[in-house]
């Protein structure tokens, strides 16, 4: 593993959740904020598919494909029980119940938080990545990852993003997912006066 | 009884009994594979239809086109006959059908994969549960040969 | 005499929060399209005052519906409220004839203040 790649990879991290974290901060009235730095990970195959501990466990998944640029895919997966938290602050909706307002909250705060990310990297780079309409699942964490995976046609190496929020006295956990094309993920590091990576 | 859990990509296998478990059934398809005479079971879990060049040391369950044969061979390993052996399916689902919608999606890309490389070598399947739009969990009794599906919000079903 | 106002957004969640504050305002929320073509008929039938238009939509995005309906009506008054706030989709979305683009998520008193300032 490339320490200058990880390392590089982390600072896009840092910026891009920072500003997805200002938007949905932005959407809860303040009322949100980033607990700990954000842990960026590159994951070999086998281990992503593991990435997902507690495959059973219910996700909410929002997963877009990135065009422009910078072509490739996004996604924001979120356990359920976090993104309730966050249908109760932002629809004030404390029935847990998952009808079709719910479900389009929360395809907007994937949406919010997916295009924040990639407007601060765009706004780095100069470079156009646009996000298509999102698709939603809720469904077992193992199932809803292994389709981002496959969605995105990934072969060897998948970016992992891991953060916390904290808000109105409850922890939310999101993973960020970003799967650029191989040869764009180059194109960004480039830019960004990294080098050949 | 040993369970094994099979992970996207792997293959595992047992001979007279164990239980063999595969939970992320999205878009990939979990394929098992069973000799009810010499009680030899074989399951898989198939992420893409066909194998690609730059996924150099990939294993071979990854990909339906390797994965069906690199399953046979385990089988026959471990003493069963090809010409006994039977396949289920499950899975192939597609959650995020709206960014499929002018083409055919990876869950149905693989389910033909699949069917038409167990044809190939001459494979009947015997039980399937795909395509959908929800994730499945499929469970292998190798002693008995039953396959259970299960997925959120519905009543388990035996193929 | 309260304007009216044409809301259009993919998400019935995004629709019912631009209504909240548009209608707290003193404006009249008449229609609600989902998708830049449903919005393209909508303003045909309606002829709201002002549109408030999302960018990435399926059917039609939100550029080419701005376009449509600049050609219906040359003085169409349509604000962007878009997640998408890289400058190339801002410049395009003026040039197609958008008066205002407020990025997403945007607080009540910048949609007020865009309609207050379009609207006159």
């Amino acid at each position: 593993m490339n320490d200058a790649k990880l390392d590089f990879l982390k600072e896009l991290a840092n910026i891009g959740t920072g500003h997805a974290t200002t938007a949905l901060s932005q959407m809860l009235s303040g009322r949100l904020f980033q607990l700990v730095v954000p842990d960026a990970q590159m994951l070999p195959f086998a281990e992503a598919a593991e990435y997902v501990g507690g495959a059973e466990q219910v996700v909410v998944g929002i997963f877009v494909v990135v065009s422009g640029d910078v072509k490739g895919h996004m996604a924001f997966l979120l356990p359920l029980d976090s993104a309730l938290v966050l249908l109760r602050l932002l629809i004030g909706d404390n029935s847990g119940e998952m009808n079709e307002l719910a479900r389009s909250a929360l395809q907007e705060i994937g949406n919010i938080m997916i295009t924040s990310y990639l407007n601060a990297l765009s706004k780095m780079t100069n470079l156009l990545m646009a996000p298509s309409v999102p698709g939603v699942a809720i469904d077992m964490a193992g199932a809803v990852w292994q389709s981002v995976l496959a969605g995105a046609q990934v072969t060897n190496e998948v970016t992992v993003i891991r953060t916390e929020f904290f808000a109105d006295g409850e922890s939310i956990e999101g993973n960020i997912i970003f799967l650029p094309d191989d040869d764009d993920f180059k194109k960004i590091a480039r830019l960004l006066g990294l080098g050949e990576m | 009884m040993a369970e094994v859990f099979v992970n996207m990509g792997q293959i595992s296998s047992f001979k007279t009994q164990g239980i063999l478990t595969t939970v992320g059934l999205g878009s990939c398809i979990g394929v098992t594979l069973y000799d009810d005479v010499a009680k030899v079971g074989v399951m898989g879990h198939i992420f893409l239809p066909r194998s690609r060049e730059k996924d150099v040391g990939a294993p071979p369950g990854k990909y339906a086109d390797t994965g069906i044969p690199a399953m046979i061979n385990e089988a026959v390993k471990l003493g069963a006959k090809q010409s006994r052996l039977k396949a289920k399916m499950a899975g192939g689902a597609n959650l995020f059908p709206n960014l499929s919608a002018n083409s055919t999606s990876i869950g149905q890309q693989n389910i033909d994969a699949v069917t038409e490389h167990l044809k190939k070598h001459g494979i009947a399947i015997v039980g399937k549960d795909v395509a959908g739009g929800y994730g499945r969990k499929m469970r292998f009794f190798v002693d008995t040969g039953i396959v259970t599906v299960t997925a959120i919000g519905k009543d388990a079903v035996e193929i | 005499m309260a304007k009216t106002v044409m809301i259009t957004d993919d998400t019935a969640f995004m629709r019912m929060t631009l209504k909240n504050v548009i209608e707290k305002n003193g404006y009249s929320v008449v229609g609600e399209a989902g998708d830049g073509e449903e919005a393209v008929a909508l303003y045909r039938e309606l002829r709201p005052d002002m549109v408030t238009m999302d960018i990435t939509m399926p059917k039609m995005d939100g550029i080419t519906a701005i376009k449509e309906i600049m050609k219906i009506d040359p003085q169409a008054k349509i604000i962007v409220c878009s997640a998408m706030g890289q400058k190339p989709m801002v410049i395009e979305a003026l040039s197609a004839g958008a008066k205002d683009f407020l990025v997403k998520p945007f607080d009540a008193e910048r949609v007020v203040e865009s309609l207050r300032k379009i609207g006159s």
